[in-house]
């Protein structure tokens, strides 16, 4: 199935990333200010095991920071999408502006490779946060 | 050569689904009247500050907060459009017939909207990747947003 879109998935990616990005510098101040204990996983509150995207908001308020070491330590797939992010923006920024065409459709070969890795990806940070939450 | 659709049985064309951000701005522009509640009923029980009138007022509250949730979420979402999708210019469709789903499958769809958030709340942000712009419990209901 080939969808065209006007703009591709790693943008689409790098345009929430931004979003999330400014909420997750302000979000510590917000925590400090309120006393909140930040956005629970349902999983990991109903069952105690983490799921394979905990630790986003933790990764994504220290690399608002500039703290590298700590989001890695905490979601290397939150440092690998803003990687993906930061290596996309030029081209976003150049579809925005209109200097850029749409982008063209992927090939199912393509889309199926590119899914199949991402849940390698997932598969894999999800046995880190089993790991960072001593369940392996 | 350009190819702007897909060769489907689907009565929606894949060109047509409305993207996240549309989505999310729909779902703001819902809850913003259940914000203004909880802003008014927050400042009543801050002036008068009596215990009994707190439990009437959350009482009320919660009622209220439930008739709307009924009306928006599985009424009016049931025909096609919330408030917001309305305001936003998107509807709720099936998949297949292209039709509003009916206030049951409204309901069943946001009961199944329980999958979309146990993951770290993630099959909500399935329509930045996914194809037909679905979220997980879209996927289950065979349901899709597009321009109204």
């Amino acid at each position: 199935m080939i969808v065209r879109r006007m703009y591709s998935v790693p943008e689409r990616i790098t345009m929430f990333s931004a979003g999330a990005a400014a909420i997750a510098a302000v979000y510590p101040a917000i925590m400090a200010h309120t006393g909140g204990q930040g956005i629970p996983c349902p999983l990991r509150t109903l069952t105690g095991v983490p799921c394979p995207f905990c630790g986003l908001t933790t990764a994504a308020a220290a690399l608002t920071h500039g703290q590298w070491t700590v989001a890695a330590s905490t979601s290397p797939l939150a440092c690998l999408v803003t990687v993906m992010a930061i290596g996309t923006a030029p081209v976003l920024a150049a579809r925005i502006l209109g200097l850029a065409p749409s982008p063209r459709p992927a090939s199912d070969r393509t889309r199926r490779l590119v899914t199949r890795s991402a849940y390698v990806i997932v598969a894999l940070n999800w046995l880190f946060q089993l790991h960072r939450y001593g369940f392996t | 050569m350009a190819y702007s659709g897909t060769p489907s049985y689907s009565a929606v064309p894949s060109s047509q689904y409305s993207s996240w951000i549309m989505r999310v701005g729909a779902y703001l522009v819902d809850t913003v009247p259940i914000w203004a509640a909880l802003i008014v009923v927050y400042i009543i029980e801050a002036i008068i500050g009596s215990t009994i009138v707190d439990i009437l007022l959350g009482l009320i509250l919660f009622v209220a907060i439930l008739g709307y949730t009924v009306y928006n979420r599985w009424i009016l979402g049931g025909q096609g459009q919330t408030i917001g999708k309305k305001m936003l210019g998107i509807k709720l469709v099936s998949e297949e017939t292209g039709q509003p789903i009916g206030s049951m499958n409204a309901f069943i769809r946001d009961i199944c909207h329980i999958v979309d958030s146990i993951i770290c709340y993630i099959g909500f942000l399935f329509p930045l990747w996914d194809a037909k712009r679905q979220t997980i419990a879209d996927k289950i209901m065979k349901t899709v947003v597009t321009p109204a």
